[in-house]
């Protein structure tokens, strides 16, 4: 069976930005990775496709089409196979139930999901109905991470975030940190992973390459192999391959979560 | 390139259910007791007619709350007061529309209760274009709980695809929209097939019912039989039947032996079996067969339950008294050249919770008027 993961963490935290690192990353290794973008934006693979925008699962669907696996598989940088859910118009329709049904129709059609090392779920920032948890609760997803930075909303958020895990009982593996520059980040998203019954699994540095990349349509792992921040999300996807063990996070109350980001 | 699907032509009459259809399903599993996971009115109707037949549907009554923050809470009190009431060795749980879009998982709910008993969840709700949908969902399940064999779900499987194109070709799926039809008076058709049967004229007399609707529309081919030997007339009559008691389901098989029971006791002679209870998307290509080779100068048939199954090529030129309890059927069924088309008003109601044929009012009708011939 592959490792099934899915990043949680606030909307605009750098979620894609993460997972399609973390894909890349793994690609260059040798590990044939999956990764299914789950946000009606359907923006996590771009990066992974040089900018390339796809036909969604949800596009297809909406033209009548009879999807088959080669119409919304797409092979990405070293072979990384991309999916894009998509989902209805803003405002319009039901984006979870569309998740729902993309998700049985993928385990039908598609071998992409079970043939493969590693697959990367990356799902929407605010879990809004019981759509958006549809992995979980359909059994393909095996561990979760949780992407924050050290200020106090996304910690908030994350925090939400262990409370749902906890109620699915879902194990989490891990807690990684997107800097974005605040004061003692590092040391207050390890206490929080600590507090939580988790780790704090990489600390990533605020680099302006990251966007320079994307704005391009690549990752840094592609277009900046060398640079000291790809090294940081190599070593971010060995710690993630190498994992096994996860934890039913416990989460902290707000008072607690207002103290530890005053450190 | 990506393939575009034909696009299916719309129908806007109401059409049966798949959430109705997969609790019918259970039922024929010999399920005790099925939830219905959602408001409490979803298929109210059938829900209260399946208790003629002896299994409890109940309701989580799902709200506006419900509907907002979930209903597994719901479901999982109504498992526990459901295992508790009433004792049951099967369950079953089903879909709704409503609990189906937010996305509840029925089986978190059973992993949470651990009940002692085999459960049958069908996440299924009312938006599939063919209700027959529903009933393969149940089967799944069905299969995934051991309930049935692979090749009971195979052969399943192909009756229901069968039964999608009878629909499809000359049913309820067949138009953009069909106006119902109450059919030809029953007296005067009534009054034609015993003009017929008194001219010594030759007829078939076809059972071909689904499922227990065949306790009454077996009644229609016995009051055939019985005036046709009222006038001396017996022998001009050859009965097809679509009581085969070796297939289907458990229920299926208990109504055919219990149907072909209160046949024979009355005296009726089945000259030809041409399938089980399930099997009437398909028993037509039997008789069909049959007919072309023994009975194709035959002058009439009559043709009871889901007439619009029966191939046309060898009973064309006959003069055609047809059946149906659909008032939807009648406008297909006379483009299809029945000459005489008889709705059985309200059938289905009345075969549920019952062990023997119901007297139906085309074969009263009958009897009635062949008291006087």
């Amino acid at each position: 069976m592959p490792k099934q993961i899915a990043i949680y963490g606030k909307g605009g935290i750098g979620k894609s930005s993460t997972a399609s690192n973390v894909a890349a990353a793994c690609a260059d290794e040798g590990y044939r990775v999956t990764i299914i973008g789950c946000d009606p934006k359907s923006d996590s693979s771009i990066t992974l496709l040089r900018g390339r925008r796809i036909p969604t699962i949800m596009d297809l669907m909406r033209e009548g089409i009879d999807i088959r696996e080669e119409d919304i598989v797409f092979n990405g940088y070293k072979g990384v196979k991309c999916v894009e859910i998509g989902g209805p118009e803003p405002g319009i329709g039901c984006a979870g139930r569309g998740i729902i049904v993309a998700i049985s129709l993928l385990k039908k059609i598609s071998s992409a999901i079970e043939d493969t090392d590693l697959v990367i779920y990356d799902v929407p920032g605010d879990i809004v109905c019981g759509g958006f948890v549809a992995p979980v609760k359909k059994g393909l997803v095996n561990e979760a991470y949780v992407l924050t930075s050290g200020e106090y909303m996304p910690l908030y958020a994350a925090n939400n975030i262990c409370k749902g895990l906890a109620r699915l009982e879902m194990t989490l593996n891990g807690v990684i940190c997107n800097s974005r520059g605040a004061l003692n980040e590092e040391k207050i998203v390890s206490e929080f992973s600590k507090e939580i019954g988790s780790q704090l699994l990489a600390f990533i540095p605020k680099d302006v390459l990251v966007q320079t990349c994307e704005r391009d349509g690549f990752s840094v792992i592609e277009n900046a192999p060398d640079s000291e921040i790809a090294a940081v999300y190599r070593k971010l996807a060995k710690s993630i391959m190498g994992k096994r063990d996860g934890k039913i996070p416990v989460p902290l109350d707000d008072k607690r979560l207002r103290e530890l980001t005053r450190i | 390139m990506p393939v575009k699907k034909e696009k299916e032509p719309l129908i806007m009459h109401p059409r049966p259910s798949s959430i109705v259809a997969a609790l019918y399903t259970l039922r024929d599993l010999d399920t005790d007791v099925v939830i219905l996971h959602g408001p409490p009115g979803c298929s109210f109707k059938h829900a209260r007619l399946l208790e003629e037949d002896g299994m409890r549907v109940v309701t989580t009554s799902l709200d506006e709350s419900g509907f907002v923050f979930g209903g597994h809470d719901a479901l999982v009190e109504v498992l526990e007061k459901v295992i508790e009431r009433f004792n049951p060795r099967r369950i079953g749980i089903v879909g709704t529309c409503a609990s189906m879009i937010i996305g509840e998982e029925l089986h978190e709910a059973v992993t949470q209760v651990q009940p002692d008993v085999p459960v049958i969840e069908v996440e299924v709700h009312a938006g599939y274009r063919d209700n027959t949908k529903g009933v393969v969902m149940a089967l799944e399940s069905a299969l995934a709980c051991g309930i049935i064999s692979e090749a009971e779900f195979e052969r399943q499987k192909a009756l229901l695809k069968e039964a999608t194109m009878v629909e499809k070709r000359h049913g309820a799926a067949s138009k953009e929209y069909l106006e119902p039809n109450r059919g030809d008076l029953k007296y005067k058709v009534a009054g034609r097939l015993l003009e017929l049967i008194k001219q010594g004229k030759k007829g078939l007399n076809i059972l071909n019912a689904k499922k227990e609707t065949a306790f009454m529309f077996a009644d229609i081919n016995l009051a055939v039989a019985e005036v046709a030997q009222k006038l001396n007339a017996g022998h001009n009559i050859v009965n097809m039947v679509n009581l085969d008691d070796n297939v289907g389901l458990p229920k299926n098989r208990r109504n055919a032996q219990e149907i072909k029971g209160d046949l024979k006791e009355k005296g009726f002679k089945i000259h030809h079996t041409i399938g089980g209870l399930d099997e009437y998307p398909v028993a037509g290509n039997t008789a069909e067969r049959i007919i072309s080779e023994k009975y194709k100068d035959y002058d009439f048939a009559v043709i009871s339950g889901v007439p619009h199954a029966l191939p046309m090529d060898n009973i064309k030129n006959m003069e055609l008294f047809s059946i149906t309890n659909g008032p939807r059927q009648v406008v297909p069924l006379k483009e299809m050249g029945h000459t005489h088309v008889v709705v059985e008003i309200d059938l289905h109601p009345k075969t549920l919770g019952v062990s023997h044929i119901v007297e139906s009012e085309f074969g009263a009708t009958l009897r009635e008027l062949a008291k006087d011939a």
